[in-house]
């Protein structure tokens, strides 16, 4: 046999065994990691949104995802809302919740970050970060308080604390959170999407 | 070679060829994953995995094999088992997997593992290169380990998620920082020199 034919035989019949191998490993694997990425998400929503048992899927665009919440008997209990946007490193994703007539955060946790870790890895902090999101006024822009304020009490319904030292991150958050619910208000405008209950304060 | 006893084909992994600190290869990551500890002993473990298998493949089918499409084969080889590492780790170890993100994948490229086999499994039986690659792993495992301990315990005061140091300790936020990680190799690389001229002279 010449050389030739011998490469393209060992190098075609080496891909082969490997493709197989691989196709074999996907198959057992590819459930479970489904499983995995659903049950992170189930988690992030059960964090924002207090009460939160069915999980709805209301809209599905490339960096947002919005999910409609509701209790087992169908009582509407907020929304939750999925989105990426690039942060200081990398993409940031996050979550966070609104409640039923779209008037308040309920509260924000990060799916998936790769901020300076120490700095803007803090986004993924309760204490420096994440408890500034609980409760916070929904109607209109969300603006940062830097530099920070002592406590959650010292801040208005419509702020932020920054996190020392990492303005940036802090401000990256912010961005995916205020463009989300705008984009958010632009679908129920349009009409892409319905939500009941609007006027239910 | 085949005049070296298995056992110090093992040991010479640990020490005198010690992939990280007396090869230096697979710097890439072992300076991006060693943060934590549980991340560096993840990712040594993953390049364990990767490094046996693909010797002994390599080791079993290396008279098959063209010298001329040598490499390309061995990379194949090599990057079947990395999927099949990343796919279990995302399957049945997801926040591990998250964190070490894409630094799993890029273990195709560790050459320690294509040095390996370029160097070793190629040319020897298939027992002796398992051996081979079993101590060139633990001898990576165990720098990671040193160097993600150093970090970890310096940089966030923990060990493996706990907390070592005392409330007086403030961490040094820079060792957990890509800055932190070269600082740490080279004082470490600088200190298995030392010990290595100690040992020649005497």
């Amino acid at each position: 046999m010449n050389l030739s034919a011998r490469m393209i035989i060992v190098l075609t019949t080496v891909g082969l065994i490997s493709g197989g191998f691989l196709a074999g490993v996907a198959k057992l694997t590819k459930e479970k990691i489904a499983l995995n990425i659903q049950a992170e998400i189930e988690e992030a929503i059960q964090e924002v949104v207090a009460g939160a048992e069915i999980n709805q899927v209301l809209h599905e665009e490339d960096d947002l995802v919005i999910y409609k919440e509701t209790k087992g008997d169908g009582e509407l209990v907020g929304f939750a809302l999925q989105a990426t946007g690039v942060g200081f490193q990398d993409k940031i994703t996050l979550m966070f919740g609104l409640d039923a007539p779209l008037k308040n955060i309920t509260g924000l946790t990060i799916i998936s970050q790769s901020e300076t870790p120490g700095l803007g890895a803090k986004i993924e902090d309760w204490d420096a970060f994440l408890q500034f999101w609980q409760n916070r006024d929904a109607t209109g822009p969300l603006t940062l308080r830097k530099p920070p304020a002592r406590t959650a009490e010292d801040l208005s319904r419509s702020e932020i604390n920054t996190i020392t030292a990492a303005t940036i991150s802090s401000q990256k958050v912010l961005g995916i959170v205020n463009f989300s619910i705008e984009r958010l208000r632009q679908l129920i405008q349009q009409g892409t999407i319905a939500v009941e209950e609007k006027d239910g304060n | 070679m085949a005049t070296k006893s298995i056992g110090s084909e093992y040991l010479k992994g640990l020490w005198d060829e010690n992939p990280v600190f007396r090869q230096l290869l697979g710097m890439c990551p072992t300076l991006a994953v060693t943060g934590t500890v549980i991340t560096g002993i993840a990712m040594g473990l993953a390049t364990t995995f990767v490094l046996i298998l693909s010797s002994i493949v390599v080791a079993s089918i290396k008279k098959l094999i063209p010298a001329q499409v040598r490499i390309a084969s061995y990379i194949v080889v090599i990057a079947s088992f990395v999927t099949i590492a990343d796919q279990v780790l995302k399957a049945y170890f997801y926040p591990i997997s998250e964190a070490l993100g894409p630094y799993v994948p890029l273990i195709v490229v560790n050459c320690i593992i294509l040095g390996r086999q370029e160097a070793f499994a190629s040319k020897n039986s298939i027992g002796r290169s398992f051996v081979d690659a079993l101590g060139m792993s633990s001898g990576f495992v165990l720098a990671l380990l040193i160097l993600s301990s150093v970090r970890e315990i310096l940089g966030a005061g923990t060990f493996l998620g706990y907390q070592v140091m005392g409330a007086w300790f403030k961490p040094w936020i820079i060792m957990i920082l890509p800055a932190g990680a070269f600082i740490t190799l080279g004082i470490l690389l600088g200190i298995a020199l030392l010990i290595e001229s100690k040992t020649k002279r005497s």
